[in-house]
């Protein structure tokens, strides 16, 4: 029983320590800037947008009505994982910001389509995206849950 | 001894990566839990009920186009503790767009899998390369394909092999918010020395079935029950041809067919028997076994307070060439192996903050020429996961 529990205060005190000295800055993702986009995908890209990160699946998206085209960051890996076509229409929850002063943008936290949700960050803008992702899917089937 | 070790084992590199990648700054750190409920675990005639606990961890580290991660599972069977099992997985992979339109994803992982007692002769090492390619041939239509090689060395080593897979897919979206999608697929697995005489320790009589995993085990369980005793391997070729045709209704409604046929090529199944077992990769039961064909339908709805819906229905014909079928008295039917199966998904899925959870009730109804697999069965998972990211808000 002491063991365990010795394994489980490690356990924790990692987790603690990696909160408290694996923090970077939090510049980004601006909560109070969240808005809600219904549009329809103009054109589909790649492009470096972090430092230190793989260069971003980039969606322009014409909101309905009002026809502004926004730049969407979606995120590295999404960009094999799902099969995003223009013309298609998307809901978009995310972080607005103009850049270089000018352009609409979106940092995609969540997005609706398909009569799915696709939950790329959480709540306060942390991704939830990880590297072996696309690999997992190919090969990972059913393990650990009901594998049938 | 082997199992109190291996578990040890499993919890000291658990912690070590999990203490190290926080260390050492991880971006994220992902734990999900899953309790699974059935009524056959083993998925036979002699249905056994169980529960299945599973926790799991990962965690990855960018370096700009190169990430490192690691992820491991333990899972613990309230009934049959035996098949208790975990597994931990290294690897990197790398991503790098060629254009604007187009980009590669390489990844590189190793694994061991892990199970106790009787199942420890699955115990495997695994090597896994995959290379994909990711295109836009214009702004409606999609080409993917990706090469993977496997790499697989087990204690009881007759089930050791290699693998090439080839998959190649285009998709073409229309306006009417339907999409089409081909899919072409080849594969190439070589078990290494299926025939080589090993006796594999398994104690069917537990289990509730008869018949042993392959031809080192006969239904006394260590004996073994070879059909040759040639030394060199055997390969099985298979190719695959899919057609997906998914349409939109509104923004909120999603729905798709796909129906998928295969082919044997070259080869058969160097076993005795083949057995799908929950938590068992069984290496003589996977998609180079069979040729016959899939068709299946979904519909996925996003609910109020963005829940969402998936209701699923799959239906296969499957033969395995190389596999006859016994009768329950063990007298062979001289009748290749055929099953036919009709299963029923429904998966409900809520995410908040920083969790998500989940829960899946499946219904399998396997129609068989071999009685054994003559069965059904009820599955239910309860899941939730937690994504922590260490890093900034990139």
């Amino acid at each position: 029983m002491k063991r365990r529990l010795f394994l489980l205060a490690y356990l924790l005190g990692c987790l603690i320590i990696g909160v408290s000295f694996g923090q970077k800055s939090r510049h980004f993702y601006n909560v109070d800037s969240e808005k809600k986009i219904d549009g329809r995908i103009q054109d589909i890209k790649m492009e470096p947008r972090y430092k230190s990160t793989a260069p971003f699946l980039v969606i322009q998206l014409a909101e309905n009505g009002t026809q502004t085209v926004y730049n969407v960051e979606i995120s590295p890996i999404w960009f094999f994982d799902q099969d995003f076509h223009k013309g298609e229409d998307l809901t978009v929850i995310g972080s607005y910001y103009l850049a270089d002063g000018k352009t609409p943008s979106i940092i995609a936290r969540e997005i609706r389509y398909r009569g799915r949700t696709l939950a790329l960050r959480d709540k306060h803008g942390f991704p939830n995206w990880r590297g072996g992702q696309m690999k997992g899917k190919a090969r990972k089937r059913g393990k650990g849950k009901m594998g049938l | 001894m082997f199992e109190m070790v291996t578990m040890k084992k499993f919890r000291h590199f658990a912690l070590a990566v999990v203490f190290l990648g926080s260390y050492l700054g991880a971006d994220t750190l992902s734990l999900s839990l899953v309790h699974n409920m059935t009524d056959n675990l083993f998925q036979n005639r002699f249905s056994e009920a169980d529960q299945v606990s599973n926790l799991s961890f990962s965690l990855d580290k960018d370096f700009s186009s190169f990430s490192l991660f690691a992820s491991g599972e333990y899972s613990y069977l309230f009934e049959n503790s035996y098949v208790t099992y975990c597994s931990l997985e290294l690897g990197m992979d790398y991503l790098r767009p060629l254009g604007g339109k187009t980009a590669l994803y390489v990844s590189l992982t190793g694994s061991r899998t892990f199970y106790k007692e009787d199942y420890r002769d699955f115990n495997y090492l695994d090597v896994n390369a995959f290379i994909a390619l990711k295109s836009y041939i214009n702004q409606t239509s999609i080409l993917k394909s990706h090469y993977s090689f496997v790499y697989r060395e087990y204690r009881a080593s007759l089930f050791d092999y290699w693998s090439h897979a080839v998959f190649l897919s285009m998709d073409k979206y229309f306006q009417s918010r339907t999409t089409l999608k081909s899919e072409l697929n080849w594969g190439y697995k070589f078990f290494r020395h299926p025939y080589q005489e090993e006796a594999v320790d398994v104690e069917p009589g537990r289990h509730g079935f008869q018949r042993g995993l392959g031809k080192g085990i006969s239904s006394g369980g260590s004996t073994p029950s070879m059909q040759s005793q040639e030394s060199e391997g055997e390969g099985i070729q298979i190719a695959s041809f899919s057609l997906l045709l998914a349409q939109g209704l509104g923004s909120k409604v999603g729905l798709n067919f796909s129906v998928t046929k295969q082919w044997v090529i070259s080869g058969q199944n160097p076993f005795e028997s083949v057995y799908e077992f929950y938590l068992v990769e069984n290496p003589s039961y996977d998609h180079f076994s069979w040729h016959g064909y899939e068709a299946g339908s979904q519909l996925t709805v996003l609910m109020p307070w963005t829940v969402n819906l998936k209701i699923g229905y799959t239906y296969f014909n499957k033969m395995f060439p190389g596999i006859e079928s016994y009768s329950l008295e063990e007298e062979p039917l001289e009748i290749t192996r055929r099953d036919r199966r009709g299963r029923i998904d429904l998966r409900l899925e809520k995410v908040f903050a920083r969790i998500s959870v989940f829960v899946h009730y499946a219904f399998v109804d396997n129609r068989s020429n071999d009685p054994l697999f003559d069965w059904n069965g009820h599955f239910i998972s309860l899941g939730f996961e937690w994504n922590h990211f260490y890093g900034g808000q990139q």
